[in-house]
C-alpha cells in the first residue's frame, strides 16, 4: 500500500489546482478576444483585462497554496463574485446555462472552490 | 455552438450512474467495516489513508473511462476500440492511485494522450465536437491538474519551474484550439457558420412549401416596402439598433412587435445596410420569443429559422465575440444565445436566396463595400 509522495494535500491544494484551472481558462478567453479586436475595438480592453486577471488568478492560486490569508480573501471575494453574477444572467433569458460544460465551468468549479476555501480555513483554524 | 449529440447523452446519464455508484460502494464498504469484515477494513484503510487529492484524482480518472466506456456503442470501428481501452485504461488507474507508487508518471501520459487523440479527431473531422466530449476534457484537463501537482519535484532548475508553470495552461490552450478548430473545420450540418444553428428541416420543400415561401417574400417585400426612408421606420416605433463598426447592417426593432409571430405587416426588426450613400432597407427580421422556440416555417427548408449561440456580447460599445468551448467569455462579456429568428431579404440575395441566415458575400461587398 504505497502512496506517491505529495505535498500538502489539504483543501487549499485541491482549491489552488482548481483556481489554476479557471485562470487557465480565463486565459484562452482573454487570448481568443484578441482577434475580434481587431475590429471591436471594445474587445482590446476586455481581452487585455481578461488575460491580467487569468495572471492575477495563477498569483493568488500560487500564494493561497503558501497559506496567505489575503490570497485567500482575495479568492473567496472573486469566486463569490463570480458566482453571484452567473446566477444573475442565468436569470436572464439569454442562454447563459446550457448543457454541461457551462454548467461545470460556470457553477460547479466555483462552487467547489467557494466549499474548498471554507473547509481550508476550518481547517486552519483546527490547526491553530 | 456546441450541442450534446444525440449518440453522446447516454454518457450524460453513465457519468450520474457511476458518481451514485461509487458513493454507494464506499458508503457500502463503511458499513461493512463497522461490522468488521476484514476485507472492507482493509479497502477502507487504504482508502481513508491516501491524500485528498488523489481521491479526487482517481475519482475524475474513473468518471471519465465511464463516460468513454458509455460511448462505446455509438462509436463503431476503430473510434470503439480506442474508447475501450481509454475507458479501461482510466479505470486501472483510478484503481492503482490507491495500491501503487508507479501510477502518476503514467497516468499523467494517459490523460495528455487521451486528450491529444481527441483532438487528433476533432480536427481530422472523425468526431464532432460536442458538450459531452468537451465535458470529459474538461474533467480531464482538471485530473491533470491534480496529478502535476502531485508531484514532489526534487530537482528545482529554473527550467524545470518554469515548465511546471507553463505546461497545465499550454495544455488548456492547445486543447481549447484543437476543439476550436475542430469545430470550424467540421461544422454539423445545423450549424450554417460558426455561431448559427440551424433550425432542423426536411431535405426538400415540396411544391406547395414553394408556393407559401414565394408568398411570405412577396407579401414582406410589399410590407416593409413603406420604410424605405429610416425616419419612416423611426415614426412607426421601429428603434435603431446599436451602432457596431464591425457589422455594415444595422438593425431596426420595433418592441411592440415581440410577441407578434411570422406576420409580414409586423416584422421584430428591419434590417439596413451601410452604403455609401446611407442606409438602404434590404430586409426584415422575424424572431420568436426564446431560445429554442424555433418558429413556423411555411417553406419548410427554404424559410429555416437559425439562433446565433455561443456569442460573448459585451454591453461596452455593444460588441460580439465568439466564446471558447469551456463556455468562457473575455472579463466584461457574457455568453448569450438569440431566440430563433428568420430573415426575408427583399433583395437579390444572390446564391444564399431571400431566407438565408446570412446577406450573400458578394452581395454584401456590393452594397457596402465590405465583406
Amino acid at each position: 500500500m504505497h502512496h506517491t509522495p505529495s505535498t500538502n494535500s489539504s483543501a487549499a491544494d485541491i482549491a489552488s489546482v482548481l483556481v489554476v484551472v479557471q485562470a487557465s481558462l480565463s486565459l484562452v478567453a482573454g487570448l481568443s478576444a484578441i482577434p475580434f479586436a481587431i475590429v471591436e475595438p471594445g474587445f482590446r480592453v476586455l481581452a487585455v483585462v481578461t488575460i491580467l486577471m487569468a495572471a492575477a488568478m495563477f498569483w493568488l492560486a500560487r500564494n493561497l497554496r503558501r497559506g496567505r490569508r489575503w490570497a485567500w480573501r482575495w479568492l473567496v471575494s472573486l469566486e463569490v463574485l463570480s458566482l453571484a453574477m452567473t446566477s444573475l444572467l442565468s436569470l436572464l433569458p439569454i442562454g447563459t446555462i446550457r448543457g454541461p460544460v457551462p454548467l461545470l465551468v460556470n457553477l460547479v468549479i466555483p462552487t467547489a472552490v467557494v466549499v474548498l476555501l471554507a473547509a481550508a480555513r476550518s481547517d486552519a483554524r483546527r490547526a491553530a | 455552438m456546441y450541442d450534446i449529440a444525440t449518440d453522446h447523452a447516454s454518457a450524460l446519464t453513465a457519468a450520474v450512474l457511476l458518481l451514485l455508484f461509487v458513493v454507494a460502494v464506499v458508503g457500502g464498504l463503511r458499513f461493512l467495516a463497522a461490522r468488521r469484515v476484514a476485507l472492507a477494513g482493509r479497502i477502507t484503510q487504504v482508502y481513508d489513508a491516501a491524500p485528498s487529492m488523489t481521491k479526487l484524482a482517481a475519482a475524475l480518472m474513473l468518471l471519465s473511462g465511464g463516460i468513454h466506456l458509455a460511448l462505446v456503442p455509438g462509436h463503431e470501428g476503430i473510434t470503439g476500440v480506442l474508447f475501450v481501452i481509454d475507458g479501461l485504461g482510466f479505470i486501472v488507474f483510478a484503481i492503482a492511485a490507491f495500491l501503487t507508487n508507479w501510477w502518476r508518471r503514467p497516468a499523467i501520459l494517459w490523460l495528455v494522450a487521451t486528450i491529444l487523440a481527441y483532438l487528433v479527431w476533432v480536427i481530422a473531422g472523425w468526431e464532432t465536437p460536442d458538450q459531452i466530449g468537451i465535458a470529459c476534457k474538461l474533467i480531464e484537463l482538471v485530473a491533470l491538474g491534480l496529478l502535476m501537482r502531485l508531484a514532489n519535484p526534487t530537482r528545482r532548475t529554473w527550467l524545470r519551474r518554469v515548465w511546471r508553470a507553463t505546461a497545465f495552461p499550454l495544455m488548456a490552450c492547445v486543447t481549447t484550439l484543437g476543439i476550436w478548430v475542430g469545430g470550424l473545420a467540421h461544422p454539423d450540418a445545423l450549424h450554417a457558420h460558426a455561431g448559427a444553428l440551424l433550425q432542423p428541416v426536411a431535405a426538400v420543400a415540396t411544391p406547395e412549401q414553394q408556393v407559401a415561401a414565394a408568398e411570405l417574400l412577396a407579401n414582406t417585400r410589399a410590407s416593409i416596402a413603406r420604410y424605405q426612408d429610416p425616419a419612416a421606420a423611426i415614426a412607426a416605433g421601429f428603434k435603431p439598433g446599436p451602432v457596431s463598426s464591425a457589422d455594415p447592417l444595422r438593425h431596426f426593432q420595433n418592441s411592440a412587435n415581440a410577441n407578434v409571430i411570422l406576420d409580414p405587416n409586423r416584422p421584430q426588426a428591419l434590417v439596413y445596410a451601410k452604403t455609401h450613400h446611407g442606409l438602404q432597407l434590404i430586409g426584415a427580421m422575424f424572431q420568436m420569443q426564446r431560445a429554442g422556440q424555433w418558429g413556423p416555417d411555411p417553406g419548410g427548408p427554404l424559410t429555416q429559422w437559425h439562433q446565433h449561440e455561443g456569442i460573448c456580447f459585451s454591453p461596452f460599445g455593444i460588441e460580439f465575440s465568439f466564446e471558447t468551448p469551456f463556455w468562457t467569455c473575455p472579463i466584461g462579456s457574457t455568453s448569450i444565445t438569440t431566440a430563433p429568428m428568420l430573415h426575408v431579404w427583399i433583395i437579390n440575395n444572390g446564391k444564399n436566396g431571400p431566407f438565408a441566415a446570412d446577406l450573400d458575400k458578394a452581395v454584401q461587398r456590393e452594397l457596402t463595400g465590405r465583406s
